[in-house]
């Protein structure tokens, strides 16, 4: 007893020196930059973004915290509501930053005259201020093991493939292998509202909202019913594709090429990037931007500004691709030494963005915070109609049903592959 | 059973019932090595299959058929002790841990003792109302939290931290300590204050000895429920981040080799920590060297 008692005193008596040293003044810590972010959370681009992109930055020490968008919108919005913020600089998807429109201060001072005009556009959310100017960009590839090639049906070129060339390649690689060798990132984490919203849907109606429940959808997703039929049924599980892919699980997958690197970085002999496959109505892809923006209730707004002009610099961009898989929204020359995935990437963009039938699906405009009801549409449209096996007219009926509700409480107008609408956008 | 078997009689028949008491002791002993086996496997496994892949260079990592011996493959470690700021998460999450540990038995134990010792108006109410705090999830609890913290202070401290995990650690300590509290008979203090101790003499020279190893154990137990939070850390503290605010939400999206290696790291010092006090661990389930 003797003995515990002492351990115990010991213990208590250490834990109040925890206590006493963290009640003491902290040091003045020198005045950081407080980057808040829920892109680059991967360990590795975490660390890229602090050691290569902002140690760069000359107007004071950035500290880079990425986040899960739980923790990440909890913050802003506490801070937007006490009215008083730690947080210097916001950096996040179009989708993300939607909801705070109201949040951010006017950047129209930042000078974006390099960037993209349709993605200027985009980070306007709506309003006549710059709310957000582009960051970088990205957009979902397919990757393929080299060892699938040789099962590519006759005919089928993979740079120009089709959707029902791609099920039949899938047939072949089964045939070959005995197991299913395609793959999607159906996981709880995984894009895979992305892949209906901005692939399959383009490809097959020309639409993303008004034609989500119109014949052509449901020929689409009898498609897609086929598809999963060669597709490995442990997609729904995967959550970036690099890793069944480097895993030899399967062979051939779509994803956001960021989830993608590590297959290309990893074992670049291997693996090949190629376009997504078109279907009757064009090649459906979807470009991916993430905005940075400035809380109205940053501590120093002009250190802010200064970092936001730093983040958009040729040399930058260049930094923020090596360290992240995202490409520059400002024109640049790229080096040669980049790293395998960009490469790969590089070259499967150009052909997927420049191909005679792209048909691009713009992410959602004009949503604010309604985007994950949105995007659970589509989730639970894929899972009820490919996983549970549903009735598609059914399925489609009430999911259009539930679209419409959203996007009129938005009063979001049309966005591509929709044509231009006065007022909410219609769903037939 | 209709009739009473007639009693064995005498002669080889007890031996048979010998036979079978022994079969049965051994069946049982067998049963109770087996879920023993089960039970250790069903902690070591996971804890030896993250050190292996730790400890795996990355192609080692998804490559297949797996090795059970681990190469000894430094990098992925290695990455991590050059990853900036991780020496300071690992900081905070002890000091942090160490303050609800305090504040929660400070807290909980009196109120423990209360509840096993008094009888008064409302205490069901009170044992319910001790569990609501656990009733609320954390992310509907945080934004008014982190508004309220920012606005007199306490937001991205240390101390404020604490106190978020001291009250989901409170419930535990509460009820744990209660129950302690209970299995001392009320005779032993009785006894006490006859042979001339006041109230407190009493508590401190009689109950508290019984008591500590418990109170130990419902310490270490808010030790592991700080330990373990991560959204409450992730939104409250910016600069004094918690090792698991710090790296879990980055981890869940790394490269796989990345994800043992810091799982390692995040498993570790909370094992390192439970070995040293693992006596009064034993001591809560009554196995301790008293």
């Amino acid at each position: 007893m003797r003995r515990h008692l002492t351990t115990t005193s010991a213990l208590a008596t250490l834990t109040l020196a925890a206590f006493a040293a963290t009640s003491a003044p902290a040091p003045a810590a020198a005045q950081e930059l407080l980057f808040w972010s829920t892109q680059a959370r991967p360990v590795e681009e975490a660390q890229g973004m602090r050691e290569e992109v902002l140690s760069g930055f000359e107007g004071g020490a950035v500290d880079y915290q990425p986040q899960d968008a739980g923790p990440f919108i909890t913050r802003l919005r506490a801070e937007t509501e006490a009215n008083e913020g730690t947080i210097a600089v916001v950096g996040a998807l179009h989708g993300e930053l939607t909801a705070f429109a109201d949040a951010f201060a006017d950047l129209s001072a930042i000078d974006v005259s390099a960037a993209s005009p349709a993605l200027v556009e985009l980070g306007r959310l709506g309003t006549d201020e710059q709310r957000y100017v582009p960051w970088m960009q990205a957009t979902y590839l397919m990757a393929a093991n080299r060892a699938a090639l040789e099962h590519l049906p006759e005919g089928a070129d993979v740079n120009a493939l089709t959707w029902d060339q791609l099920i039949e390649w899938g047939r072949a690689m089964e045939e070959a292998t005995g197991s299913p060798k395609i793959g999607l990132p159906a996981g709880p984490q995984g894009l895979r509202h992305r892949v209906v919203q901005g692939y399959f849907y383009p490809s097959f109606t020309d639409s993303m909202v008004t034609r989500f429940r119109s014949d052509d959808a449901v020929a689409m997703w009898e498609t897609v019913k086929e598809l999963w039929e060669v597709t490995n049924p442990r997609s729904t599980s995967y959550n970036f594709m690099q890793e069944p892919l480097l895993a030899d699980e399967v062979w051939v997958a779509i994803d956001h090429t960021a989830r993608l690197a590590e297959a290309f970085n990893q074992r670049p002999d291997d693996f090949i990037a190629f376009p997504a496959p078109a279907g009757p109505t064009g090649r459906g892809f979807m470009p991916v931007v993430a905005g940075i923006a400035v809380p109205a209730t940053a501590p120093d707004q002009e250190a802010s500004l200064a970092l936001v002009r730093y983040m958009l610099q040729p040399d930058t961009q260049i930094a923020t691709l090596r360290a992240t898989n995202f490409f520059p929204v400002v024109d640049v020359e790229l080096p040669e030494d980049m790293p395998p995935s960009v490469r790969a990437a590089g070259a499967a963009i150009a052909l997927q963005s420049g191909a005679p039938d792209a048909n691009p699906g713009l992410l959602p405009v004009g949503l604010g915070d309604l985007g994950g009801q949105f995007n659970q549409v589509y989730v639970d449209t894929f899972e009820r109609i490919v996983l549970a096996g549903q009735p598609i007219e059914q399925v489609l009926d009430e999911g259009a049903q539930e679209l419409r509700r959203i996007v009129d409480e938005a009063g979001a107008p049309c966005w591509a592959p929709d044509a231009a609408s006065e007022g909410p956008c219609p769903v037939e | 059973m209709t009739a009473t078997a007639p009693l064995p009689a005498h002669g080889a028949a007890p031996s048979d019932e010998i036979a079978r008491a022994l079969d049965l002791a051994r069946a049982k002993r067998w049963l109770v090595a087996a879920v023993v086996t089960i039970l250790c496997l069903w902690v070591l496994v996971p804890i030896y299959l993250v050190l292996v892949n730790a400890l795996s260079t990355p192609s080692e990592v998804s490559g297949w058929p797996k090795s059970f011996v681990p190469s000894f493959a430094m990098e992925s470690l290695a990455f991590f002790a050059g990853y900036r700021g991780v020496a300071e998460a690992l900081l905070n999450s002890v000091m942090v841990a160490a303050i609800t540990m305090v504040l929660s038995i400070v807290i909980g134990a009196p109120a423990g003792y209360a509840l096993a010792r008094f009888d008064f108006a409302g205490k069901n109410a009170f044992r319910i109302l001790v569990l609501m705090t656990r009733a609320f999830p954390l992310p509907l609890l945080a934004l008014p939290l982190a508004v309220a913290y920012i606005q007199i202070g306490l937001d991205d401290t240390i101390l404020g931290l604490a106190f978020v995990h001291t009250m989901l650690a409170m419930p535990f300590a509460v009820l744990i300590t209660a129950s302690l509290f209970m299995g001392v008979p009320f005779e032993l203090e009785e006894a006490a204050w006859t042979l001339g101790c006041t109230r407190l003499q009493a508590f401190v020279k009689v109950v508290l000895p019984l008591v500590s190893p418990g109170i130990a154990a419902s310490a270490v137990f808010a030790f592991v429920v700080s330990w373990n939070e991560v959204f409450a850390a992730a939104v409250l503290t910016i600069e004094n981040r918690t090792l698991t605010a710090f790296l879990l939400q980055s981890l869940n999206v790394s490269p796989l080799h990345l994800k043992f290696a810091g799982a390692a790291v995040l498993v570790l010092p909370a094992l390192l920590f439970l070995f040293a006090v693992r006596k009064y661990l034993f001591a809560m389930w009554g196995i301790a060297n008293r």
